[in-house]
C-alpha cells in the first residue's frame, strides 16, 4: 500500500464531507439563517406582502406579557429539572455500578422513560396528575389529603411536568453516567480504600471529579433540552391553564402555526436561541469540562 | 428482468401523472363515524358527476396549521372544510375564491334555501366565500330520572330557575362534604360562556369593533356563570375527573348539561341507558344561543375551480346535505333539508332548530389570539379565583391589539 501525497488525501476529505455537509447547510444552516431574517418582517405567510419592519417584532415581544411569561416559565423550569436531574442519574448510575442483584433489570427499568414516545409518557402522565389518578390515590393512602387537579392548578401544573421531564430523562444520563464511572481505574478506589476512604467519600473525592466531563455533557444537553421544552407542554397542558405553563417553544409555535405571525414567532425563537447559547457559553468559561 | 422495471416506472409515473389531474379535497376527522358519513356523500357525489375526478385527503391532525402551511406554500386542496370561528382571519387574508359568478351561473344551487343565520356566515364585504355545510348549537341536556326524582317537571326556563334546579339537584349521598351528584357542568372556555353573554345583551366585540368583555352585561353574565361553580352547585370536567362534561353527564355524575348535537351519538354508543331529554337553552333577557358552522371554501390558487365548484355544490346542495345530515351528527343548514329530513318534527333535532332561529354564530371578528387570551382569562377566573371585573379589564387592553382592519 502507498501512502497518497498529502493534498490528495485532503480533497478526498473534503469530498467524503462536502455531501453530510451539504444536506446540513439545505436542512440546517439555511433554516437558522432565513428564521434570523423573518425576524425582521411581519411575515404572513398567507399574504403575499411581507413588510420590513426592522427591530418591531423585538420590541412587540418584550412588551407582550406572555412572552415574558413564557421566558420565566422556561428559567424556572430549567432551574428545577437540570440540577435535580444531573444528580438523580449520577446517583442512580452509582447505584447499578455497584455489583447488585438484578442489576440487568434495573438499568433496562430506569431506562425504558427514555425510550418511550415523550407523548405516550405524558398521556400516561396526564392520568397520573388528573383529580381521582394515581397520584391523588397515593397521597391519600399515605394520609396526605390531597384533592387536586395538578395539571388544571396554575401553581402545581409547572412542577408536575418538572418531575415528569426529570422522570423521563434521568435514565439516559444515567447510561452517559455509567460510561463515564466504567472509565475510572478501580487502583483509585483500591488506594482510597487503603488510605481508610469510606464509601461516600469514595463517591465525592473519586467519582464526582473523575466524571467531570460527562457532567458537563450532561448539563449542557439538559440545559439545551429544557430550554426547548415543548412536546409535554403541548400535549398535556397546552401552556394553561392562565398561560402558567406557556414555554417559549410552545411561544413560538402558537404565533408561527396558530396565529399567521411567522415574523414574531421567528424573533421569539432567535431571542431563545441566544438565550440558550449564553448560558452555554457561561458554562464553557466557568464550569469547563477538565479541571483537573 | 430490465424490462419489467421500465414498466414499473411508467406506471408510477403515469399513475402520478393523473393524480395530479384529479380535484383534492381535504376535510378534518374528528371520529371514525364522521369518515364513514364523507366517504359516502363522496360516493353519491360519484354517482351524480362521474365526471369529476377527485382524490380524498383527510387530515386527521393540526388542521389549521396544515391547512395555513398548505395554502402559504402553493399546496392547498382544491375544496376544504373551514371552521367558521377562524374564518374571519381567513377571509381578511384574500385567500379563497369568490364564489358569487360561479352561484349566480348555478340555478340549482339556490342560496336563499339557507337558514338565514347561516346564509351570510361566509360572506365577506358582500360577496360569498363559502357555504355551511351543516351546524350545531348550544341546547340543554337534562337527565330524565334525575328530573323526576327530585320532582321536577319541565326544564329550566331561565336564569333563576337554572340555579334554582342545579341547587336542588345537587346531591351528596354518602354524606362525604363532597356532591356525587352535580345539579350543573360548566366548562372554563370561552363557548360555553358565551351564550350567557349573549342573553344578557353583550358579545366579545360589536358590530362597530368595540371590545366589550368589560362591559357591565359582560361582566353580570361572567358573575353568573362563575357564581354556578363557585356556589357548588356546578362541576366541571377536570374536576369530575373528565375529559369533557359528555362524559360527566353520562356517568350520570349531573343532572344537565350545555352541548351540541354531537353528544347524541356519543350517548348512543357509550351509554344507551341514559333517559336523557334535550330543550331550548334557559333564558336570560333575551333568548340566545351560540351555533357553529364549517364551510366549504374553495382557495383562490386552485386550478381546478369548475371541478371544485362542482363537489362544493354538490356537497352543499340539497342532496348532498341531505345525505351528510340524515345521520344526525350535525344539522341542515338549508330549510328544504331540514324539512324533508323530518327534523322540524323530531322531539329532539326540532329543538336545534328552533334555536337555529335566535343563535348568534360562533365567529369572532378578531385575529387568532384572542382565543387563547380569552381562555386564559376564563382559567384565571375558575382557577385561581381572580376577580372577574380586574381580569376582564386586562382582557379588554389585550384583545385591542387583535382587532382585524
Amino acid at each position: 500500500m502507498t501512502i497518497k501525497p498529502k493534498n490528495e488525501q485532503k480533497i478526498w476529505a473534503y469530498t467524503f464531507l462536502a455531501f453530510p455537509l451539504l444536506l446540513l447547510s439545505i436542512f440546517v444552516f439555511f433554516p437558522i439563517a432565513f428564521a434570523f431574517i423573518v425576524s425582521f418582517f411581519d411575515w404572513n405567510l398567507l399574504i403575499p406582502d411581507k413588510p420590513f419592519v426592522g427591530l418591531g417584532n423585538y420590541i412587540e415581544l418584550f412588551k407582550d406579557p406572555v412572552f415574558v411569561k413564557a421566558i420565566k416559565n422556561t428559567v424556572i423550569y430549567t432551574l428545577g429539572v437540570v440540577p435535580v436531574q444531573t444528580f438523580l442519574s449520577l446517583f442512580l448510575a452509582f447505584i447499578m455500578n455497584q455489583k447488585l442483584r438484578g442489576r440487568a433489570f434495573f438499568r433496562t427499568a430506569f431506562y425504558i422513560p427514555a425510550i418511550t414516545s415523550s407523548v405516550v409518557t405524558s398521556i400516561i402522565f396526564v392520568w397520573i396528575y388528573s383529580k381521582p389518578g394515581l397520584l391523588n390515590y397515593l397521597l391519600s393512602s399515605a394520609g396526605v389529603d390531597s384533592n387536586i387537579d395538578w395539571l388544571t392548578n396554575p401553581s402545581t401544573v409547572l412542577p408536575a411536568i418538572m418531575m415528569l421531564n426529570v422522570w423521563t430523562t434521568s435514565g439516559y444520563f444515567m447510561v452517559s453516567f455509567l460510561a463515564g464511572l466504567q472509565n475510572i481505574p478501580a487502583s483509585l478506589y483500591e488506594a482510597a480504600r487503603i488510605d481508610g476512604a469510606s464509601q461516600w467519600k469514595q463517591f465525592w473525592k473519586i467519582m464526582v471529579p473523575m466524571v467531570r466531563p460527562v457532567t458537563y455533557f450532561v448539563v449542557v444537553m439538559s440545559l439545551i433540552g429544557c430550554f426547548q421544552v415543548f412536546d409535554q407542554i403541548f400535549v398535556m397542558s397546552s401552556g394553561g391553564p392562565d398561560n402558567a405553563s406557556t414555554t417559549m417553544s410552545y411561544f413560538v409555535y402558537q404565533n408561527s402555526f396558530k396565529y399567521f405571525r411567522f415574523g414574531f414567532g421567528a424573533a421569539s425563537a432567535v431571542v431563545l436561541a441566544l438565550l440558550i447559547f449564553t448560558v452555554t457559553a457561561v458554562q464553557k468559561k466557568y464550569f469547563p469540562p477538565e479541571a483537573y | 428482468m430490465k424490462t419489467f422495471y421500465v414498466i414499473l416506472l411508467f406506471i408510477v409515473f403515469f399513475s402520478c401523472k393523473s393524480e395530479e389531474d384529479k380535484l383534492r379535497f381535504s376535510s378534518w376527522q374528528s371520529s371514525p363515524t364522521e369518515e364513514k358519513i364523507v366517504r359516502n356523500s363522496l360516493d353519491s357525489f360519484s354517482k351524480e358527476h362521474p365526471e369529476v375526478a377527485y382524490n380524498y385527503q383527510p387530515i386527521p391532525g393540526n388542521y389549521p396549521e396544515k391547512i395555513q402551511l398548505m395554502l402559504g406554500t402553493g399546496k392547498a386542496p382544491d375544496l376544504f372544510w373551514l371552521k367558521g370561528d377562524t374564518s374571519p382571519a381567513y377571509l381578511s387574508f384574500d385567500v379563497l375564491q369568490s364564489l358569487d359568478s360561479l352561484v349566480n351561473a348555478d340555478p340549482e344551487f339556490d342560496p336563499d334555501d339557507f337558514l338565514p343565520a347561516f346564509k351570510d356566515a361566509f360572506k365577506y364585504k358582500g360577496k360569498y366565500y363559502g357555504f355551511g355545510k351543516d351546524f350545531n348549537a348550544y341546547v340543554l341536556f337534562y337527565n330524565k330520572q334525575m328530573f323526576a326524582k327530585a320532582g321536577l317537571t319541565a326544564p329550566p326556563k331561565n336564569w333563576k330557575e337554572l340555579q334554582a334546579y342545579s341547587k336542588l339537584l345537587t346531591k351528596d349521598r354518602n354524606q362525604d362534604g363532597k356532591p356525587d351528584q352535580y345539579g350543573f357542568i360548566v366548562e372554563p372556555s370561552i363557548d360555553m360562556l358565551l351564550p350567557f353573554v349573549f342573553q344578557n345583551g353583550s358579545d366579545l366585540i360589536s358590530d362597530d369593533n368595540d371590545i366589550l368583555v368589560n362591559s357591565t352585561a359582560f361582566v353580570e353574565a361572567v358573575e353568573f356563570f362563575l357564581s354556578l361553580y363557585n356556589s357548588g352547585v356546578a362541576t366541571i370536567p377536570s374536576d369530575a375527573g373528565a375529559g369533557w362534561n359528555g362524559d360527566v353527564f353520562g356517568r350520570k355524575q349531573v343532572a344537565m348539561v350545555i352541548s351540541g348535537a354531537w353528544m347524541i351519538p356519543y350517548l348512543k354508543e357509550s351509554y344507551p341507558d341514559l333517559e336523557y331529554g334535550v330543550s331550548e337553552l334557559p333564558e336570560g333577557k333575551h333568548k340566545a344561543t351560540l351555533a357553529f358552522t364549517n364551510a366549504y371554501v374553495i382557495p383562490k390558487q386552485t386550478k381546478r375551480l369548475e371541478a371544485a365548484w362542482k363537489m362544493l355544490s354538490y356537497m352543499a346542495g340539497k342532496d348532498g346535505m341531505r345525505i351528510w345530515t340524515s345521520s344526525g351528527i350535525a344539522l341542515p343548514t338549508r330549510k328544504s333539508v331540514a324539512i324533508e329530513n323530518g327534523f322540524y318534527n323530531d322531539s329532539i333535532f326540532k329543538v336545534f332548530m328552533k334555536s337555529a332561529e335566535y343563535a348568534k354564530l360562533y365567529k369572532v371578528n378578531m385575529q387568532e389570539r384572542w382565543f387563547d387570551e380569552t381562555n386564559a382569562a376564563m382559567q384565571a377566573m375558575f382557577y385561581k379565583k381572580a376577580n372577574p371585573q380586574d381580569v376582564l379589564d386586562g382582557l379588554a387592553k389585550r384583545l385591542e391589539n387583535y382587532k382585524l382592519k
